[in-house]
């Protein structure tokens, strides 16, 4: 066998240099300090990692210790990592580049994150990891910076495209992998033109309906590896839900991919308590609310436009009338707003409901959550669906002497990182729109009150998955507020409490729902609700959603711990 | 590195480079750096470019480093220093950018007055990396005498035991070289190379077992798309990203070395 060998020939030009003008020559002392640091820093082993000896500050768990070391011993650098959420594979990651830049394999990084995370990635890898992250700004930043984090959306743009195109890493890290799932997307072919010789996709959802999304996702990382296009989709189905029928193919994914559950890890989680507060409306709110209601009935708002007499604003508005008379006003102003010519009963009907909103004086919610937030005495993050709701919210408690600050899943990634800071370090409450997507982490806070309540339950799982994460030392307590007799009430009763939504692990809620098949869940919530004609009627269908979820639940409980790329069968 | 040693390490470092150790308590240490090593490790070129221009008075900096700050009173701040810490590093790439190149004499006690010849030696120290999609380092210390092509190994090691000094000590003269300094680190290439094809290869081996699998793999999915442009473009970039993850090399490189010329024979 040949074997390339180099022998670095640019350091004696200056030996013979310094011969011939007699110096200037090294101090003994030190360069007897170089060849001691040299010979403490000699790795000599192929195996084993030595990054954890210079991470002093991070104590990372054993799952996470045995997946770098698996990536870079048994899968040569090129892996898919998809434990479940919250179980650090910005950890794994972060193990895997330092170890690589330890050893001097890898330099050139490139780094691809939701634009939200882009500030926290470089800041925890500058700062948990001391690699020295750079967050892309400038476009000069590509080249003359050895890791760049930047979001896929500005990099796959011109100019930075064609500068990408002529860099060569050593090693490219995508999270949120999942997104690239579908090979004729842009993202997708920007992926795969990248020249990269590691390569780790991150991801918590590595398979969610198809077979084909495995297929892109791996041959991404290593082509060829469930070979080639027509050859795959020749031996499995395309649209097969399933890769663990085949035992085939499901080692071979666990070749290339790492998937830790939760109950492998043994870590302990914290527990989330979950209380129910039931609140009475005032007799103002009431009628305000049975106002809408009778809507649903009666036809006085149709203008003769579609929009008005969707069964989507007229249930919106029953909500919005759970939440704040302020939500309600401003959808009213919306639809006035909306509908051209508008016809004289059309403008009284909503003057008359208008009416009602301004004869609303209290907020029983508000209220509730003043009396509940002077009793934890400690930061708490209110979550509600309206914006309206949650500028009144803000100017409400501040009448009662309460700090707070808003959070909404727009704001711009600084605003987002500044807003979580004030939240830590000057206020109590924290008022959020939206769980901010994969925004922010705020594991220093241990309340949550849902002030409304969201149809989809993956966006509550969302919200309290802000906080119940790896790093959440206390319990969690969630409360959630629902007016009673309404169709909040509903929602919490049937849905919510009879599948013990609550109680779940996070990550759990996820499998579930991507087992039913229901397509968008709040499109089925408002189908149920409007288009029932009697409470009997509606407390049938949610029924039947119920025991479709638990069904789910029942069926992944069955298959245990072997579910798609469990990576303890290989 | 225990913090223990890293404290020994910063106080070495320090002293090699006249930077006065201003307080030197357990747990830490306070220097005063000079205008070199300011330079050398502050990253404060434009201060330093404006003091020459306008020719101020210099005012390098001082350092408080922390190796345990359990040691340490509260009212004194400073940088902790660990062994993955950037500031350490920087004194590691320091303490070897400085130290590349050496010559120094022995200076043999006790031959009172006595003429002693100094025989010319080359000493390189090594890092041999073995590298394909993994890595693993050697260190080697080699000393080759320039008169007589002999060859030393664990010569750091030996000479560490002499004393040595910067000049030529008194009634002390030095031979001349038979071989040329350029020659000789030709000579310890050669040496080093033969010796390393020796060795058992099954590592790269292996890696060109994985490189080989990869490939084909790779190969078999573009199978279907010879004939489209594009595909083939991206197959050549992947082809190369398997050559640059896999393939089997030796680096040698060279953390320092120079002349010694020792009195001593027991050199081997």
């Amino acid at each position: 066998m040949t074997l390339q060998i180099n022998f670095d020939d640019s350091w004696n030009n200056q030996l013979l240099k310094r011969i011939s003008d007699d110096g200037p020559w090294a101090n003994w002392e030190l360069y007897k300090l170089a060849v001691e640091v040299e010979q403490h820093n000699i790795i000599p082993d192929f195996e084993g990692l030595q990054a954890p000896k210079y991470l002093s500050d991070l104590s990372p768990l054993p799952h996470q210790l045995e997946v770098a070391k698996k990536v870079i011993e048994d899968m040569n650098g090129k892996a898919i990592l998809a434990d479940e959420v919250g179980l650090g594979k910005t950890i794994e990651a972060g193990l895997i580049l330092k170890e690589y830049m330890i050893r001097g394999l890898v330099k050139k990084v490139l780094i691809l994150v939701p634009a939200s995370l882009v500030t926290q990635w470089a800041f925890e890898l500058n700062s948990k990891f001391y690699i020295p992250a750079m967050v892309q700004r400038k476009s000069y930043v590509w080249e003359q910076c050895d890791i760049v984090v930047s979001s896929i959306d500005t990099a796959k743009r011109q100019p930075h495209r064609d500068i990408i195109y002529n860099l060569d890493y050593d090693l490219v890290i995508i999270d949120e992998a999942h997104k690239l799932k579908n090979n004729k997307t842009k993202n997708y072919e920007f992926v795969q033109n990248l020249k990269k010789k590691f390569c780790l996709l991150l991801t918590a959802t590595p398979i969610q309906n198809r077979i084909s999304e495995i297929f892109n996702l791996v041959s991404l990382l290593k082509p060829g590896h469930l070979g080639s296009e027509s050859s795959f989709y020749e031996k499995y189905k395309k649209d097969a839900r399933s890769i663990d029928d085949d035992e085939n193919l499901k080692a071979l994914v666990n070749k290339v991919m790492i998937r830790n559950r939760r109950h492998d890890t043994g870590i302990e989680w914290t527990k989330r308590i979950v209380e129910s507060v039931p609140i009475q409306f005032t007799e103002e709110e009431r009628a305000l609310y049975e106002g809408l209601v009778n809507l649903k009935t009666e036809n006085y708002l149709s203008n003769n436009t579609e929009n008005n007499r969707s069964p989507f604003s007229m249930i919106t508005l029953q909500r919005e009338a759970c939440s704040s008379r302020e939500a309600v006003y401003y959808t009213l102003q919306n639809m006035m707003k909306k509908v051209e010519n508008p016809t004289p009963q059309f403008q009284q009907r909503i003057q008359e409901l208008v009416k009602k909103v301004e004869a609303v004086q209290q907020n029983s919610k508000a209220n509730k959550a003043l009396e509940l937030i002077k009793k934890i005495n400690d930061k708490v993050i209110i979550f509600t669906e309206y914006r309206a709701t949650q500028l009144y919210l803000q100017w409400f408690l501040k009448q009662h002497g309460i700090t707070s600050v808003p959070f909404r899943g727009g704001f711009k990634r600084g605003k987002k990182d500044w807003m979580r800071d004030l939240f830590q370090n000057h206020a109590q409450v924290l008022i959020a729109t939206e769980a901010g997507g994969e925004g922010i982490n705020l594991q220093f806070c241990h309340h949550i009150i849902n002030f409304d309540l969201p149809w989809n339950p993956m966006r509550l799982e969302q919200r309290i998955g802000r906080i119940h994460r790896l790093g959440q030392k206390e319990d969690v307590k969630i409360y959630n507020f629902a007016i009673k007799d309404t169709v909040e009430d509903h929602i919490l009763k049937l849905l919510y409490e009879k599948i013990h939504l609550f109680e779940k692990v996070i990550g759990e809620l996820d499998d579930i729902l991507t087992k039913l098949d229901f397509g968008n869940m709040d499109d089925y919530m408002i189908d149920i609700f409007s288009h029932s004609k009697s409470e009997g009627e509606m407390k049938i269908k949610m029924d039947n959603l119920t025991s479709m979820i638990e069904f789910a639940q029942n069926m992944k409980e069955g298959e245990a711990y072997e579910a798609a790329g469990n990576s303890s069968i290989s | 590195m225990k913090q223990q040693e890293i404290h020994q390490f910063l106080e070495r470092f320090f002293s090699a480079n006249d930077c006065e150790i201003v307080e030197n308590k357990p747990g830490y240490l306070t220097v005063q750096l000079t205008i070199e090593m300011d330079k050398e490790l502050m990253n404060r070129p434009f201060y330093w470019h404006y003091l020459e221009k306008t020719g101020g008075t210099p005012n390098p900096a001082s350092l408080t480093l922390i190796t345990n700050p359990k040691l340490v009173p509260d009212d004194i701040k400073g940088e902790l220093i660990h062994f993955g810490s950037p500031r350490l590093h920087q004194l590691f790439a320091s303490a070897k950018n400085l130290s590349k190149y050496i010559r120094l004499y022995e200076n043999k006690t006790g031959q009172g007055q006595q003429q002693t010849s100094l025989k010319p030696w080359l000493a390189l120290n090594v890092k041999i990396s073995y590298q394909c999609d993994r890595k693993r380092d050697v260190f080697q210390s080699i000393g080759l005498q320039l008169i007589n092509g002999q060859i030393a190994t664990d010569f750091q090691a030996k000479i560490e035991k002499m004393n040595l000094s910067a000049k030529i000590p008194d009634y002390a003269f030095t031979l001349s070289p038979l071989i040329m300094p350029k020659s000789g680190i030709t000579r310890i290439e050669n040496m080093i190379k033969q010796s390393l094809l020796a060795e058992d290869h099954t590592w790269a081996e292996e890696a060109q077992e994985r490189w080989k699998k990869d490939l084909e793999l790779l190969e078999h999915f573009y199978e279907d798309m010879e004939d489209m442009e594009e595909e083939q473009e991206t197959l050549e970039t992947e082809r190369l990203a398997l050559q640059e993850q896999y393939e089997p090399k030796i680096n040698i490189s060279i953390i320092n070395g120079g002349l010694f010329y020792l009195a001593s024979e027991a050199v081997s």
